[in-house]
């Protein structure tokens, strides 16, 4: 099996890694680039879904959320293991990613966007309404996770190696996936799904299959993000979040994996340094959108991108 | 037990047909263009607002339920040309990212115009009349009425007309355009003009019932994607029966449930439709189609 | 296994969409090694057989017998497995990735490791099936050639090393030559038939181009309007009162 990680992905990853070591990287920063790198890690993992099989998933926001709440309700109750935490949220989130994709994937193309969009609704619709989990407000003052007893994670430099390590596992896990058989089932479903299924490859199964990776990676980025917010709200399964999930794959340009990360730490800058316009902010994103649809769309990085880094040369395994 | 349910029944016909006519503009859209437009919502929303508009110049609703979705689907048309016919040789996937960018857009934009407070439109039509042993606000009855027309009316068109007939045709079957000479690109703006011109006409005739304020769209176009699947992609006779089915589920629903809950129950509803019958009440066969 | 070497039983197959009856009672035997062609004017039904047959459309009744198995009804991916593969009338490749990637992902589907966990680490090794095909159909020159830059004819061709990738015992080939030169056809039936008999494969055609028709096939059968009206060896057809009036009575 090719190697999944290139010298410029190794490179790239140390270079993350002595981040934090630059004399100009203050709290705010890291704090920053933990935002950037985490929702970047997660429009990766869309990516297996949008650019690769050319699935649109508007429901995001539901997989990241799950995972932040399962986080959230273990660190409530005194349970400061990550590892419970990643755990719990892969269970859930891979239950719900089942249940959704089950529904959505034995159909053509569209119902995929609808069906997730819908079951990503009445998921919000649970946590703000319902008292559970703490309705409106979510889940507030949580402690900080440790990654091994009594090794608390909960400065900004600790959140950031650990999106820094998620974010590499995402990556390795994600380029295997596209480098794979299975990969390049996914790639014949997006040319072309009907003509896959008929050389005999159950397609919904493989749309469940990449679905739920996806899904479950999504979550486990979720997990995180209570260690560094100290909170859950339902504010994280807006369908909002999820538009902007799709935006940053937009943005980096689909099938590249690299570029939505990129898309990623782009729009969470954007946001930072526009929000005092905020109101006008949606409105420009909206317009980068329809703009990189018509005219550029293959994003940032675009497609050509993604073929090398697949390494779909003449003679290449 | 009756004096209750009745009027339920008919807030849920009433509601049931405006969402009717947002639901088919939906299911025409996508079985002729290829396009699941997520910014039907918004054009919902245009309908109210163009409303407001044009209630503030002539200070009539009537002239409003004219202008508004003329001015609409005018919109309809212009963003049609200009943004969707671009992509109808891609994959679909750019049509709905490219809607949802306009959705946003058009969002911000009626926020940045009008304020997101809500605003209300009075009822042209006042008072109640006494009807099957209750008292019914006329408005609604004039509401049921006038969308129901225009539902008749629009059946009339696809299958009297031959227009209609061919688009209809069309829709179950786009590629049948090719062999008829008929001057595709203009069919399509027109029926996305008159599926703008539709959702704004179920957003002008719903706002005085309930507030105007920027998300309205959000809401209905959810409710619309849950009776276009109800009803069977690609099925317009579908969707209204759905819509209606809905429409009376939902206000049945309030009676015993709180807001949340009925949506949460509309929502089983619709998996248990879709495990019993995959492709909606009236859905073609053929999970490739 | 089939009795008679029968490897195909169409049995009174019926399917209507809505009111609209695309066949009506359609039968037909298919023996194996044998090449059978379908035939008929515009909208006669021949696409929505092959449909049925291989699994996109259910049928309204009758059945359809492939090796001893029914198979009406089924999964097309299911259909596909058991050794059943079918060429698209509108050309239907992955217009995206190269022509070797193409026959590649066709060919490993047979793989033990398709459909398996296993799949998200091992490539299963198909070079060799894959130049063997591209080889029989002249394109192993243009295996890195992204598919939609082929010539029509080359995209055809590459239909084919699609559907014979899957290994089937029974090809179904939709209008195999539609668009194709003259010379083209010519060229490509001769090689439709040379490849058949080589690898002992059952072929069913449907075709337009008589030439093709008469000059490849054991037996044909006719459709008209959803009804098969006549069916026998290429000279029977070619004189059957009822077929020519069906092609001459402006149905076309």
């Amino acid at each position: 099996m090719s190697n999944p990680l290139s010298l410029r992905a190794a490179l790239v990853f140390a270079a993350l890694a002595l981040l934090p070591l630059t004399p100009w990287m203050s709290k705010y920063y890291l704090l920053l680039a933990f935002d950037a790198l985490l929702f970047g890690a997660v429009a990766m993992s869309l990516d297996l879904l949008i650019g690769y099989t050319g699935l649109v998933s508007f429901g995001h926001a539901a997989f990241f959320g799950l995972g932040a709440y399962s986080a959230a309700v273990l660190l409530e109750r005194e349970v400061s293991s990550l590892w419970l935490s990643l755990g719990l949220a892969v269970v859930v989130v891979g239950l719900y990613a089942l249940l959704v994709s089950y529904f959505a994937t034995t159909r053509r193309g569209i119902y995929f966007a609808l069906l997730t969009l819908i079951f990503a609704e009445v998921v919000y619709t649970v946590f703000r309404y319902t008292q559970t989990f703490g309705g409106s407000d979510g889940i507030q003052g949580l402690p900080p996770p440790s990654i091994l007893p009594g090794v608390l994670v909960d400065t900004p430099v600790g959140n950031y190696y650990l999106v820094v390590s998620y974010l590499f596992f995402a990556y390795l896990v994600c380029r295997t996936v596209v480098s794979s058989h299975f990969g390049q089932v996914l790639a014949a479903i997006r040319e072309n799904e009907d003509r896959a299924r008929f050389l005999g490859y159950d397609v919904p199964r493989y749309k469940m299959g990449v679905c739920m990776i996806s899904a479950v990676l999504t979550g486990l980025a979720g997990a995180l993000y209570p260690g560094r917010a100290a909170y859950a709200t339902p504010d994280l399964l807006h369908w909002s979040i999820s538009g902007e999930f799709l935006i940053m794959v937009m943005i980096g340009g689909l099938g590249t994996l690299v570029g939505p990360i990129i898309g990623g730490a782009f729009l969470i800058v954007l946001q930072e340094k526009v929000s005092s316009y905020v109101q006008w902010y949606s409105i420009i994103v909206g317009l980068v959108l329809i703009v990189i649809v018509l005219f550029v769309p293959k994003g940032l990085l675009g497609f050509r991108g993604a073929l090398r880094l697949r390494g779909l040369r003449r003679g290449s395994t | 037990m009756v004096s209750v349910l009745l009027p339920q029944l008919l807030h849920g016909l009433v509601f049931g047909a405006a969402l009717g006519l947002l639901a088919l503009g939906l299911t025409v859209i996508f079985g002729l263009l290829g396009v699941m437009n997520f910014a039907h919502g918004e054009l919902y929303m245009f309908g109210a607002y163009a409303g407001i508009a044009a209630i503030g110049l002539t200070g009539s609703f009537w002239v409003a339920l004219i202008a508004a979705p003329l001015a609409v689907g005018v919109v309809g048309a212009l963003t049609e040309v200009a943004t969707l016919r671009p992509l109808y040789r891609r994959e679909p996937l750019y049509g709905l990212i490219l809607t949802f960018g306009l959705a946003l857009v058009f969002r911000e934009a009626v926020r940045q115009i009008w304020g997101g407070d809500m605003r209300r439109i009075l009822p042209p039509v006042e008072g109640s009349t006494p009807l099957l042993g209750m008292t019914y606000p006329n408005y609604r009855l004039f509401l049921l009425a006038f969308a129901s027309a225009l539902l008749l009316g629009i059946w009339l068109f696809f299958t009297r007309t031959r227009a209609g007939i061919i688009v209809r045709a069309a829709v179950q079957d786009a590629e049948m355009l090719d062999g008829l000479g008929v001057n595709v690109p203009r069919v399509f703006t027109l029926t996305f003009a008159g599926s703008a011109a539709l959702a704004a006409i179920a957003g002008l005739l719903l706002a005085p019932i309930f507030t105007v304020y920027p998300q309205m769209g959000v809401e209905m176009i959810l409710l619309a994607f849950i009776v276009v699947i109800l009803g069977g992609m690609g099925s317009m006779g579908g969707s209204v029966v759905a819509a209606f089915v809905i429409g009376i589920t939902q206000s049945l629903l309030t009676l015993w449930m709180n807001p949340q809950r009925v949506a949460i129950a509309i929502f089983g509803i619709m998996i248990v439709v879709l495990i019993v019958r995959p492709r909606g009440f009236f859905g073609r066969e053929g999970v490739l189609e | 296994m089939s009795r008679n070497g029968v490897l195909l039983q169409v049995e009174g197959v019926s399917k209507s969409f809505g009111a609209l009856a695309a066949l009506t009672n359609v039968s037909l035997t298919v023996h194996a090694r044998e090449v059978v062609s379908v035939i008929g004017p515009n909208g006669a039904g021949k696409s929505t057989l092959f449909n049925v047959i291989t699994g996109l459309h259910g049928a309204t009744r009758g059945r359809v017998i492939f090796d001893g198995q029914v198979i009406t009804g089924r999964a097309p991916e299911a259909v596909n497995r058991l050794g059943l593969a079918k060429t698209f009338q509108i050309t239907n490749v992955f217009p995206g990735i190269s022509v070797y990637e193409n026959v590649r992902v066709a060919a490993q589907s047979r793989a033990p490791e398709a459909g398996r966990l296993a799949s998200l680490w091992r490539r299963p090794d198909v070079e060799g099936t894959v130049m063997e095909l591209l080889t029989a159909f002249g394109l192993e020159g243009r295996r890195d050639e992204t598919a939609r830059n082929l010539s029509h004819g080359e995209q055809r061709y590459l239909e084919i090393c699609l559907a014979l990738a899957t290994k089937p015992t029974l090809l179904l080939l939709d209008e195999p030559t539609a668009g194709m030169t003259p010379g083209e056809t010519k060229e490509a039936t001769a090689l439709i038939r040379r490849m058949a008999l080589a690898r002992g494969l059952t072929l069913l055609l449907i075709e337009h181009d008589m030439s093709v028709v008469m000059g490849i096939s054991d037996r044909i059968a006719v459709l008209h309007f959803g009804e098969k009206i006549a069916e026998g060896p290429p000279e029977a057809i070619r004189s059957d009162p009822r077929v020519i009036e069906a092609y001459l009575g402006g149905a076309d």
